[in-house]
């Protein structure tokens, strides 16, 4: 009875333990590739968009613009962040590969030969861009992965989830500065 | 005068005999506990009040959304067929298949707002203004050495660049020019000198149904080539200080219809890597020569039923970004006042590399003329090469440029050819203002060589 005893102690510590730090039970990444996952930029699009993976040279097509409708027809609407802001300097070094001022003119040039059908918003706060995309059905913008709430959904890039080691979109310190 | 103070502990202890020291000790226990339960409360009392704000702002938004439904729907079961009716489409409407397992009350509330909007119909917001605004100008200094020209200031054209966003599918594009200066059909100046007039250069209302179907209507630039339909009616967006001379405008000596009014569709070519693209134009084409005081545009009327057809086809590998090569086919019926119709063809390609810090343009036009009864045909054939490079602020750029029509053409017999290189540096002062100085160097066939500089502050605003 006492053995008996001891083994359900034991068996119900080790569930504790196992319910105290779950993520090391169930397969969610260690600390530190947490720690390097709230550094990633994730994509985030309404919830009724029907597109889950995309590519980054697609997701280069929308951000500069040069792609203008989802695939169920909705016209995407860019979100941008402040100029400035280490997230939108992430953007616009790994994936439009320009600097503000080319990105700007792109854009302007765009709009002023009708191939850019509507220009992108601005927005200073995650939270702005969150309730942007939440209330826009084409909307697409970014913000870093610990911002991210239920209202909207990340999409994968080339496959690879947010938390994925192999995500392509971080934001580094010297973004910050 | 005595005051007691009630205390419902020695009310318990004098009730009870022998239950006073029990009560004591639990009492005193309480208040020993009681700052460790006050400080666990204020954190959950902090966790909470999140919570409370986010249902509250929930309710809100739910309050809001269902007196918006009771207003433009008869009932709830209307709303729910509805709903049922339009599924988002995709592996991604399941909840299974969305990567983030979003809290599913959080991924279903946006669900009523997204699925009304495919019910209502597009609607004008009066709250706000549609209209955007921008401008562009120049101001330039210039002279050439050829006799009778005076070196002078001028004042190049201010454009305001309009667009207004009409609602998700339907766009208006517009660009009002005030310029200044002499008219100059085909190498023929007319009008009045220093005197401002207004153009509406572009006035298009577009609709954009997918990336492969889009529709233009009004007056839009042709798109014949390249330079035509990316630089528009703004110095400041081009490298160099103007237009080359294949592409100039209408009332500014150029030969191809460079505006047309008319129906322009356009869009991509499912072709995957290779970025195919498509313009399919039908307008009224440009008014023949005669007269010559004729505005080149048929804004409004047109001088026979024949329509202009142009069809360019593009494309943008993905392989090689920044590279667009394409090839351009119009057609129309010019008539001529006091000569035969004449049939004009006019053939193009272009194949052009630009980076935000190089760029190499590329083009050839063939203007063909044909007049009835006659079975020779009057060939134009006109090129440039543009090349330039981005050094910080300076880009000095380099241009070569040549035109060679026959004196016997019979709708501008007064172009003759022209040719010749042009030399210049643009720097950016600033993201909006341009500095650019440029020398040309102009060979023509009836007259002397002669040799251009042009200074130009270009701007946006």
């Amino acid at each position: 009875m006492r053995r008996l005893l001891a083994l359900l102690t034991m068996v119900g510590a080790a569930m504790l333990l196992l319910e105290v730090s779950p993520g090391t039970a169930k397969g969610d990444p260690s600390p530190a590739a947490q720690a390097s996952a709230d550094q990633n930029l994730a994509i985030i699009v309404n919830q009724t968009n029907t597109i889950d993976d995309i590519t980054l040279k697609e997701l280069r097509t929308v951000f500069l613009g040069e792609r203008s409708h989802w695939p169920n027809g909705r016209r995407i609407t860019l979100v941008m962040m402040d100029p400035g802001v280490p997230e939108r300097k992430a953007i616009l070094r790994d994936i439009c590969r320009m600097n503000e001022t080319e990105f700007s003119r792109h854009f302007l040039q765009g709009l002023f030969t009708g191939e850019v059908f509507v220009s992108p918003k601005t927005l200073s706060s995650p939270t702005g861009v969150r309730k942007f995309v939440f209330n826009v059905p084409g909307a697409i913008g970014y913000v870093r992965a610990s911002d991210v709430d239920g209202t909207v959904k990340v999409i994968r890039i080339n496959g690879h989830g947010v938390d994925d080691p192999e995500y392509p979109l971080r934001f580094e310190a010297r973004d910050s500065k | 005068m005595k005051f007691r103070i009630f205390s419902p502990l020695r009310l318990l202890a004098q009730t009870v005999p022998g239950m006073g020291k029990r009560v004591l000790i639990v009492a005193l226990g309480m208040a020993v506990s009681a700052p460790c339960l006050r400080a666990q409360n204020a954190a959950e009392a902090n966790t909470d009040k999140q919570t409370i704000q986010m249902l509250l702002q929930r309710i809100e938004r739910l309050e809001s959304r269902v007196a918006q439904l009771e207003g433009t729907h008869a009932g709830a079961a209307r709303t729910e067929t509805a709903m049922t009716v339009h599924p988002p489409a995709g592996p991604a409407a399941g909840p299974a298949t969305t990567p983030q397992a979003a809290p599913q009350t959080a991924a279903q509330t946006p669900e009523p707002e997204q699925e009304s909007e495919h019910l209502e119909p597009e609607r004008m917001d009066m709250s706000k203004t549609l209209l955007r605004i921008r401008g562009f100008g120049d101001v330039d200094f210039h002279g050439i050495d050829q006799r009778g020209n005076t070196n002078a200031f001028s004042l190049g054209q201010l454009n305001l660049f309009v667009t207004s966003d009409i609602s998700e599918k339907f766009k208006f594009l517009g660009e009002i020019v005030f310029e200044s200066g002499p008219d100059n059909f085909y190498n023929v100046p007319g009008g009045r000198r220093n005197e401002f007039a207004v153009d509406v250069e572009r006035y298009l209302l577009q609709y954009s149904y997918n990336d492969y179907f889009n529709l233009a209507f009004g007056r839009y630039h042709t798109a014949i080539g390249f330079y035509n339909t990316a630089y528009h009616h703004s110095t400041w967006f081009q490298t160099t200080t103007g237009r080359p001379l294949l592409f100039q405008f209408e009332d500014s000596g150029g030969i191809l219809p460079i505006h047309n009014v008319g129906l322009s569709a356009s869009g991509r070519i499912p072709s995957g890597p290779l970025g195919l693209h498509y313009v399919a134009e039908i307008g009224n084409g440009r008014a023949s020569r005669s007269p010559l005081t004729d505005e080149p545009v048929q804004n409004e009327v047109d001088e026979n039923n024949y329509k202009a057809v142009n069809l360019a086809l593009f494309a943008r590998p993905e392989a090689i970004r920044g590279l667009q090569v394409g090839f351009s086919a119009y057609h129309d019926r010019l008539m001529p006042l006091g000569q035969p119709r004449v049939d004009e063809t006019i053939l193009a390609a272009h194949a052009v590399y630009m980076l935000p810090k190089f760029e190499w343009l590329n083009e050839v036009v063939l203007v063909r003329h044909g007049p009835d009864g006659s079975s020779h045909v009057f060939n134009t054939p006109g090129f440039y090469t543009q090349i330039a490079k981005r050094f910080g602020s300076y880009q000095p750029y380099f241009r070569y440029q040549y035109i060679n029509g026959s004196d016997r053409e019979p709708i501008f017999p007064d172009v003759g050819r022209i040719e010749g290189p042009s030399f210049g540096m643009r720097y950016d002062a600033s993201e909006s203002v341009a500095l650019k100085l440029q020398y040309d160097y102009n060979i023509a066939r009836h007259i002397q060589s002669y040799n251009g500089l042009t200074l130009q502050l270009g701007f946006t605003f």
